[in-house]
């Protein structure tokens, strides 16, 4: 039995201590946000935050995980259910194509603004490592710069 | 996904075809062209009027699509979408929700990839026959980028069948002439009278109203959405993070599967050495052979059914192709190239003609796979009744049918019915043509009836063990005349045929189609805009134990690659500028320069770059469409190659929705930029290297160009816009790499990988090219 909080609330998980974090979210706990893309750290589709670290979840096993604070891509969005500013700019920016790399993504993205809140191209570079197949990085690029444009005004 | 259509679409077209039945109700389907509104009266089902195939809407307004185009990323959802409501004159907004359908209508067939023709073309009676003949499979795929070709007459038709039924229902409420009302917002108007009616408020009335034969589409001057960028419908679920895609199904009582399958295609299981100690194991329900080609541990969740899977010790029987390499396949493409009978694809004039200055080159590509964002998968449910249920990202429902009946086949089982549904895909890019995973799916079905099975690959299996855009090579002939330009061009490739390979695998019959004379194999090669009096084209098919299948842009991607290199190395011969000589080519091909002259306007042509850096150009007709790029690239001294800018211009005829377009652009590019730089499968002992994204590496953002695209304005028929922009990127690139360093690149991928840490690359073109050494 592990017990951790997961996008604010508390949870106690009895799965196997060696158990990835991905797997956790997605089969013991229903949250399907964080997607499974390679499994071994490359892809980063997997990305949660965990103490505000963007982590790949594939790679992080339950008992590395106790008494931590998970947020997954469905935690991203406000209490009542609105999009984060980065989100909002990542619809405003029309960014995904297929969908299935974004929630590592944003998770990322949002990690690098918590950071850095107005990064530099280079400093967008340097943090964000994901693979995007579809090829959106050069929207992922302006979301990333036009979140941090609205979070500075805000 | 709720049963949108059910005993309705029966009643309207005449034919729900499930299961194996192909139901020959000859009289009721309609004119397969359009949206079958030939058929009997619409019908009411509770609160909301089906009108028809695609369109219906509730009583509170709202309207449901149904869309049945699979949606990969590319939004055609939206698109499709966008016709409708353009017809039926209601708001783009969140009251339009869009479906794929669950029920396979002939209403839905794309028949206009197979016969290469648009619905409002499409004439006579062998095409009819024809169309009827691939309704009743009925053939619905989302391929060769030709859905918005395909639906851009029969979605506007839909919209506007249910516009004038509303309108017909609207005046007669109102007690006046048809002709004195107008729609807007999703109203009927009586401007005289200030008197307007909702939609949703007629729908009963509208049921009455006998759809239209030919309904009458808005003429282009009256568009208000079609041409304008709308949002994509599907995001906002996907900026939430929302369960969409088939690796999020989730059911009551569902079973997990994990899978290994042979290292070496076609070999098969000789032994499953732990297999009882890994049924002993807690969690794991079962372990299965597939087919005598793959086992599969089956378990109350994935990732116990995938270490499970990585402990199976198996043992594979002997085959030949165990001593097969991808150096050895490469002097097998050679050989052929070498040999005699190659097939004519095309020879207009003669290539043999005395002329002056002659050019040659050789150029190779090697295999490379999808390695689609969200792993190989599908959920497949087997009832004791004997019907069954399949939820599955696929680029084809048909094949999505077949494969669950092949697999359940596989058990003896014949599935009295299958019920499809398509789940949004994480990305697709051809490969999801193919049914292997849900053949997989339903075997293991068949096991554990009446619980749903998700079977889904590790990427290891997907990369490893997938199926893969052919290996090809080229040998490249002209003679110049006096003017520099080309008399003759001569052009001989080798390839394993994919029309074969993927047939051989889809068709329910036979051996798939002939491999000579594939089109996919010349593809890019044919050149026929370019003013050149001589040309042949010729191919040979080099057969592998490699499945081949369906890749984003296929032959193009190294057709087009071969062929503009070669163009530019005829330039380089005439000492001419490549943009200068292409125009001069280009002179009856008025559309083709337009787009040619503007891309080399926007990427600043001709101005100087610094030292190191380079431009190419290169331009493509591909599916109706015609796309250009200009690539700036820096070499340094090292070797390291970036790709810093490409600019693209494409006129892609009517544009549905622009911002898509372009997205379609820059995502095509991208996936150009890796494969060009750095995608390879290599074999050894028969079996593929590459098995993650660390040995078949993806470029990532740090290294991922700025794109600026632009669509030239066009009053053509829309053409395809999934795969064009992926094509001219190559050529471009080794065009590029010879302006900044001299050398010229015929073979693909042009740099070697080098990692800078984790989850960091660069990518270094090696000292001696290696085409240069064969
Ligand atoms: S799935 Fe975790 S990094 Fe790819
Ligand atoms: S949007 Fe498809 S992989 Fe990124």
């Amino acid at each position: 039995m592990v017990s951790l909080n997961v996008n604010g609330a508390p949870v106690t998980v009895s799965a196997p201590d060696d158990k990835p974090l991905l797997w956790v979210l997605r089969e013991d706990l229903g949250l399907l946000g964080a997607k499974y893309g390679c499994g071994i750290a490359q892809c980063g589709a997997c990305r949660v935050l965990i103490n505000g670290v963007s982590t790949p979840s594939c790679v992080t096993t339950l008992s590395t995980v106790a008494g931590a604070s998970v947020v997954t891509v469905e935690g991203l969005p406000q209490a009542d259910g609105t999009l984060s500013v980065l989100q909002q700019a990542w619809l405003d920016e029309q960014v995904p194509q297929c969908g299935f790399c974004q929630p590592g993504f944003l998770v990322a993205a949002t990690a690098l603004l918590d950071r850095v809140p107005q990064p530099t191209n280079a400093e967008i570079d340097e943090f964000i490592d994901n693979i995007c197949r579809c090829g959106t990085y050069p929207r992922i690029r302006r979301a990333i710069h036009r979140a941090a444009a609205a979070q500075a005004q805000g | 996904m709720p049963r949108i259509f059910s005993r309705r679409n029966f009643l309207i077209t005449g034919a729900v075809l499930g299961g194996t039945a192909m139901v020959a109700a000859v009289g009721g389907i309609g004119t397969l062209a359009t949206v079958d509104m030939d058929g009997p009266d619409p019908l009411l089902d509770g609160d909301r009027l089906v009108f028809n195939a695609f369109v219906a809407i509730h009583q509170d307004g709202s309207v449901v699509i149904q869309a049945p185009r699979t949606e990969m990323g590319q939004g055609i959802h939206t698109g499709l979408a966008m016709l409708v409501a353009e017809e039926l004159d209601i708001p783009f907004d969140a009251r339009i929700r869009v479906e794929h359908p669950v029920e396979q209508l002939a209403a839905y067939t794309n028949f206009s990839g197979p016969l290469r023709t648009r619905p409002e073309g499409a004439q006579g009676p062998v095409m009819w026959a024809a169309k009827r003949l691939l309704g009743l499979l009925p053939l619905n795929n989302t391929a060769g980028s030709r859905s918005i070709v395909g639906m851009w007459v029969p979605m506007r038709q839909a919209g506007a069948a249910a516009r004038h039924m509303l309108v017909t229902a609207g005046a007669a409420r109102l007690g006046v002439q048809v002709g004195d009302v107008t729609t807007s917002d999703g109203f009927v108007r009586h401007a005289a009278s200030g008197r307007n009616i909702a939609y949703g408020d007629l729908v009963r009335d509208a049921a009455a109203v006998p759809p239209p034969s030919d309904p009458v589409l808005k003429p282009a001057s009256a568009w208000r959405l079609i041409g304008r960028a709308q949002p994509r419908v599907d995001l906002p679920a996907k900026i939430r993070g929302e369960p969409v895609f088939g690796a999020d199904v989730v059911l009551p009582d569902m079973l997990h599967a994990a899978i290994r399958q042979a290292p070496v295609f076609g070999a098969s299981v000789a032994r499953v050495v732990n297999e009882a100690e890994t049924r002993a194991q807690p969690g794991i329900v079962d372990v299965a052979v597939i087919d005598g080609r793959s086992v599969a541990v089956v378990a109350s969740s994935w990732w116990l059914a995938e270490t499970a899977a990585w402990r199976l010790d198996i043992q594979w029987a002997a085959t030949e192709a165990e001593v097969v390499t991808s150096a050895g396949l490469a002097r097998a493409l050679q050989s052929a190239l070498d040999g005699d009978e190659p097939h004519l694809y095309l020879h207009e004039g003669d290539v043999e003609v005395p002329a002056g200055q002659v050019v040659t080159a050789a150029y190779t590509a090697p295999f490379v796979t999808h390695a689609c964002m969200e792993p190989m998968n599908a959920t497949v449910l087997i009832r004791g009744d004997g019907t069954a249920e399949a939820w599955c990202p696929t680029q084809s429902p048909m094949s999505m049918r077949w494969g669950v009946n092949r697999g359940a086949a596989l058990a003896d089982v014949d599935p009295t019915s299958v019920t499809c549904h398509v789940t949004m895909t994480g990305g697709a890019f051809g490969r999801r043509s193919d049914l292997d995973v849900v053949v997989q799916a339903a075997f293991l079905a068949t096991r554990h009836r009446d619980r749903p099975v998700k079977l889904m690959w590790s990427r290891q299996e997907d990369i490893g063990r997938g199926i893969y855009r052919s290996h090809a090579a080229a040998r490249m002939r002209a003679a110049l005349g006096p003017d520099g330009l080309p008399v003759s061009y001569d052009a001989l490739v080798a390839a394993q045929s994919m029309q074969q390979s993927a047939s051989a695998r889809l068709l329910p019959f036979g051996n798939g189609a002939s491999p000579h004379g594939d089109r996919f194999t010349v593809e890019g090669l044919d050149k026929s805009y370019y003013a050149v009096p001589n040309r042949r084209l010729r191919s040979h098919h080099v057969p592998s134990h490699m499945p081949i299948g369906a890749w984003r842009s296929n032959g193009f991607s190294f057709g087009t690659f071969f062929a503009e290199s070669f163009v530019d190395e005829c330039a380089q011969a005439a000492s001419q500028d490549p943009v200068a000589y292409r125009r001069r080519l280009l002179r009856d091909s008025p559309r083709h320069l337009a787009v040619l002259d503007r891309v080399a306007a926007l990427a600043g042509w001709g101005t100087p770059l610094a030292p190191g850096r380079g431009r190419g150009v290169a331009i493509e007709e591909a599916y109706e469409s015609v796309v250009a790029e200009v690539v700036e690239i820096t070499v340094a001294a090292d070797g390291e190659i970036t790709v810093d800018r490409v600019f693209c211009v494409v006129d892609v005829g009517i544009v549905v929705n622009p911002d898509a377009v372009v997205a379609q652009m820059e995502g095509g590019i991208q996936f150009g930029v890796t494969t060009a730089l750095m995608s390879s499968i290599t074999l050894e002992a028969g079996a593929v290297m590459e098995s993650n994204f660390h040995d078949f590496p993806m470029q990532r953002l740090a290294n991922a160009p700025e794109i600026v695209v632009e669509i030239m304005p066009s009053n053509l028929p829309p053409g395809g816009a999934g795969e064009p922009g992926i094509v001219p990127v190559a050529a471009a690139i080794a065009n590029a790499i010879h302006a900044a360093t001299g050398r010229r690149l015929r073979s693909l991928p042009f740099a070697t990988v080098e990692t800078l840490g984790e989850r960091r690359l660069r990518t270094v073109l090696p000292a001696v090219d290696m085409a240069a050494r064969n």
